[in-house]
């Protein structure tokens, strides 16, 4: 029976033979994956966010994501997950898709970023998002903005012509309210409007 | 403005605001001052904390407060009776669950208090919780509902006697909500006024809710949530995470958010409970049933929360029997709280039923859709009522039709496409409309919009359109000029919650109502106010249409009158509250039918093409009615083929991560051909609309289920249907 505090899960699973009525000192945040670390430094990084040059002193802890939304109050990326598992918090780096979640911020100096905010050409809606609402390419929305930024970058890409080619490009992004045959009905018309 | 809206295709009105990351959910605010808080959840199954270190916790960088039951936040427990999670955090030492919360870190930054959390030791004295539904005997009946006809000592004699007999029993492990948006939330406190974002399926029950848990005047709180990421019954109560959320914000003085982290999610807020179901059948020859038993044995966590009876709305509804046992069991387990998922009862017990309906088809040799027809239910099986607008039959076979089921293999495992075995499956979907009081403010504005709000909320459903819809039908305008507003307590009270399906059938009456009441209010103003061109007229003599006054050859618009008059807005509120004793039985009705393939060598199992159709009364908007029903299907398609998480021994979920609880991705879903009928309800109100919400999932994942068994010749009775079960 250990009565200390702060012992290591190494050591509490090298006591074996435990009882049915066990006393254990454990770690709580396990599932999370948090690092036991408690020092903050600070680390500038500069990057373009939606066109503008945006310097910065980031915690090096800090996702993209978590600076996207707590600092630059650009809140349209969503974290659905925080493990890169869901898509929901996909913007462009450099062009490319990237979960953000899992892109530290402080990698990013002199990199361009474009999210869900800067889609548009100021009113006028980028084509995925006038068609996402044409063919009902959602319903809660929370998923929204991680599937029409993959969606941009599978246009891009070039490589999705066929219904099942862009199923499959798009599986990173779920979508639990279940809009996917709208989901791919949009990105058809975008994609055949801008060829 | 001639034509209304009402069953067109009508784009969301929250369209541009989603599509453009413009839409506030709870986490998206950033009230000056923000904190951030950080729960931490018990990592033992069931036991008493003796102690918690949170030296290396408070001395971290920009921790501004620890909260465990050894230095708690004050919550009060309002629980009564049952049916609701029975404690609240931080107030006693007891651990009910692995994953309970025991913990909040509040700190400067997200990062800071996430990392803080992980430095909090605890020290258990633990015992073993009891997790195995498998291994746990019959639980307590709910309520035993028999209907024997005469003659008849008990149900076991017949479904002994045959001469057809069926006995099914099936399982399915915990599922749960998965809500793309985690529960989140914002709280701020303007001297004792408390304003809560967080995401809620009925607004104005969790305000109240969370005014209790802090012991203060419900008039007090106020919560806002406009646009929320997703329900399915997981945000229906308001858990405790927003209860100690607010709580802590009032310690601090300052603005709070606590945003669950995905695996949070999974312990904190509720999950559809793990259920062990079997369907007795006593058939004739030709398939007419003489006899229908479903028991059930359903996961209750002794933590408290929403029981699981699964047979009630599913055998208790579908089919004519002469004798008829339903007995709904609940199984103590030390298990997380228990919540309504999506159709909550009606999706596990539809699978148990229809597929033991499937094998009564399979050892008849009468065709599935025939056989359901030989059973045809004009009156609900229990309580005697016929049911108030039923064309099951013509989903059927329109469905039937639209899908090609005369292709279906009668024998299974006999066609093929090259390596691929081909199936199909149907089943029969139903699903209640609960007859509910509703208000609505319908409100004239000076520059020509009209408001029209409910308490209410849209989690995805629609809702927000739906007002709009109804608004502009009933007043005769464009939907663009109707602003609906809901998601917010401070509406006025009598919002339909968003939960079992119900709030486009009950708020329709009301919208209406609350349009002719401000017609009138209109009207009344027109001719008392010195100042309108109708001053002094009869009322009588003043007509509204289509937004404009008119009387004799004087015209204008409402708006128009509404500057004449000086006044900038005019409203009225509108309420309905149906008789409860109606004659009718309401539900609403729907056929699927389900093509998959099965790889002969690997067992690897895809939808091919799916199609429902639906008799559910007048739908009010085409688009996202359709919507409803495909996610449904969607849902019924990982109910059968994916979703699962298992319960280890010591209480932890195997499957609590995005990763491992697997739902269904955009390659798993194919084209799915939706259809309904559109006969108005006659009798449930003026508006003809029953509930749609929930019906796509009911019974979606037997019609895969009897897919895969016209493919494979193998009927898998452990959901999810996994290709380990078909090797």
């Amino acid at each position: 029976m250990t009565e200390s505090y702060g012992i290591s899960r190494r050591e509490l699973l090298g006591r074996s033979g435990t009882v049915a009525a066990v006393a254990a000192t454990v770690p709580l945040a396990v599932a999370d994956t948090a690092p036991a670390r408690a020092t903050t430094g600070e680390v500038g990084v500069r990057m373009t966010v939606n066109g503008s040059v945006t310097p910065l002193t980031v915690d090096p802890r800090e996702t993209l994501l978590d600076v996207l939304r707590e600092r630059l109050h650009l809140t349209g990326t969503k974290k659905g997950c925080d493990r890169g598992q869901c898509g929901a918090c996909t913007v462009h780096v450099d062009g490319e898709r990237v979960v953000s979640c899992l892109t530290l911020a402080a990698t990013l100096g002199g990199s361009r970023v474009t999210t869900i905010e800067g889609l548009a050409r100021g009113d006028r809606l980028h084509p995925l998002q006038q068609a996402f609402i044409d063919h009902d390419g959602f319903q809660c929305g929370f998923c929204t903005s991680g599937q029409i930024m993959s969606a941009a970058a599978v246009l891009a890409d070039g490589r999705a012509r066929t219904d099942d080619e862009v199923r499959e490009q798009m599986s990173g992004n779920l979508c639990r309210c279940g809009a996917y045959p709208g989901i791919v009905a949009a990105i058809q018309q975008a994609r055949k409007e801008a060829s | 403005m001639s034509v209304s809206p009402i069953g067109r295709e009508t784009a969301r009105v929250d369209g541009p605001l989603k599509v453009t990351g413009r839409a506030p959910y709870a986490a998206d605010y950033h009230p000056d001052g923000l904190v951030h808080g950080h729960l931490v959840l018990a990592t033992v199954g069931r036991g008493t904390l003796r102690a918690m270190d949170v030296t290396r916790a408070e001395a971290a960088p920009g921790v501004i407060a620890v909260y465990t039951p050894f230095q708690p936040v004050r919550l009060i427990n309002t629980f009564q009776g049952f049916g609701a999670e029975n404690y609240v955090p931080l107030q006693d030492t007891t651990v009910r669950f692995r994953g309970q919360i025991i913990g909040l870190v509040v700190a400067g930054t997200f990062e800071q208090a996430r990392d803080a959390a992980a430095l909090i030791t605890a020290d258990y004295a633990g015992t073993p919780p009891r997790t195995s539904l498998a291994d746990a005997g019959p639980g307590r009946s709910q309520d035993i509902v028999q209907v024997l006809a005469p003659g008849v000592a008990s149900i076991d004699d017949v479904l002994r006697a045959g001469p057809v007999t069926i006995t099914t029993t099936v399982t399915q492990p915990a599922q749960h909500h998965v809500a793309m948006e985690p529960h989140a939330t914002t709280a701020t406190w303007e001297d004792d006024q408390l304003t809560v974002y967080s995401g809620a399926q009925m607004p104005q029950r969790s305000a109240p809710a969370i005014a209790a848990g802090l012991g203060i005047d419900p008039a007090k709180v106020r919560l806002i949530c406009r646009y929320t990421g997703g329900g399915f019954g997981g945000r229906s109560p308001a858990w405790n995470e927003a209860k100690l959320c607010a709580a802590a914000a009032r310690a601090l003085g300052r603005p709070l958010k606590v945003v669950l982290s995905r695996e949070q999610v999974f312990t904190t807020v509720g999950h559809r409970p793990a259920v062990r179901q079997t369907v007795r059948l006593a058939a004739q020859a030709d398939g007419r049933l003489l006899a229908l038993a479903h028991d059930s044995d359903a996961e209750y966590p002794a933590a408290g929360g929403w029981p699981l009876i699964p047979a009630q709305h599913t055998s208790g509804v579908l089919y004519r029997t002469p004798n008829l046992r339903l007995d709904q069991r609940l199984v103590t387990l030390d298990t997380p709280s228990t919540w309504a998922m999506r159709a909550p009862g009606e999706a596990p017990g539809s699978f148990a039923l229809e597929t033991a309906l499937d094998e009564l088809a399979a050892r008849t040799g009468v065709d599935p859709v025939e056989l359901r027809l030989r059973n045809y239910a004009t009156q609900h099986p229990v309580e005697g009522r016929p049911f108030s607008s039923k064309h099951l039959d013509q989903c059927y076979r329109l469905g039937a039709t639209r899908f090609g089921w005369d292709r279906r293999p009668a024998r299974p495992r006999s066609r093929t496409d090259g390596d691929w075995l081909i199936g199909m499956g149907m089943s029969t979907a139903a699903y209640p409309t609960d007859r509910e009081a509703a208000t609505v403010r319908v409100r004239f504005h000076d520059n020509g919009r009209v408001s029209v709000a409910s308490g209410t909320s849209d989690l995805g459903t629609g809702a927000w359109t739906v007002l709009a819809v109804a608004g502009a039908d009933t007043l005769g305008l464009p939907v663009e000029v109707i602003v609906p507003e809901l998601g917010d307590s401070a509406l006025p009270p009598g919002g339909v919650g968003a939960v079992g399906s119900a709030v486009t059938a009950n708020t329709m009456p009301a919208v209406r109502a609350a349009g002719r009441a401000a017609i009138g209010t209109l009207l009344r103003a027109a001719v008392e106010n010195p100042r309108s061109p109708f001053h002094g007229l009869d009322p009588a003599d003043v007509s509204y249409r289509q937004g404009r006054l008119h009387s004799g050859r004087r015209s204008m618009g409402f708006d128009e009158l509404l500057r004449a008059i000086g006044t900038p807005a005019l409203d009225a509120i509108g309420a309905t509250d149906p008789a409860q004793d109606s004659p009718y039985a309401f539900h609403s009705f729907g056929a699927h039918f389900c093509e998959v393939r099965v790889h002969r060598l690997t067992a690897e199992i895809r939808v091919n093409r799916f199609t429902s159709v639906f008799d559910v009364g007048t739908v009010i908007n085409a688009r996202t009615a359709r919507s409803q029903f495909i996610g449904g299907i969607i849902w019924g398609i990982g109910h059968a083929l994916l979703e699962a998480d298992p319960i280890e021994p010591d209480g932890r979920y195997a499957a609590a991560t995005m990763a491992d609880y697997l739902v269904p991705v955009n390659a798993d879903i194919p084209d799915i051909d939706v259809h309904w009928l559109g006969y108005p309800d006659p009798h449930i109100s003026e508006s003809g609309a029953r509930g749609l919400g929930e019906l796509g999932t009911v019974a979606s994942a037997a019609a895969v289920g009897n897919a895969v068994y016209n493919a494979t010749g193998i009927r898998v009775h452990d959901l999810p249907i996994t290709l380990d079960k078909l090797l």
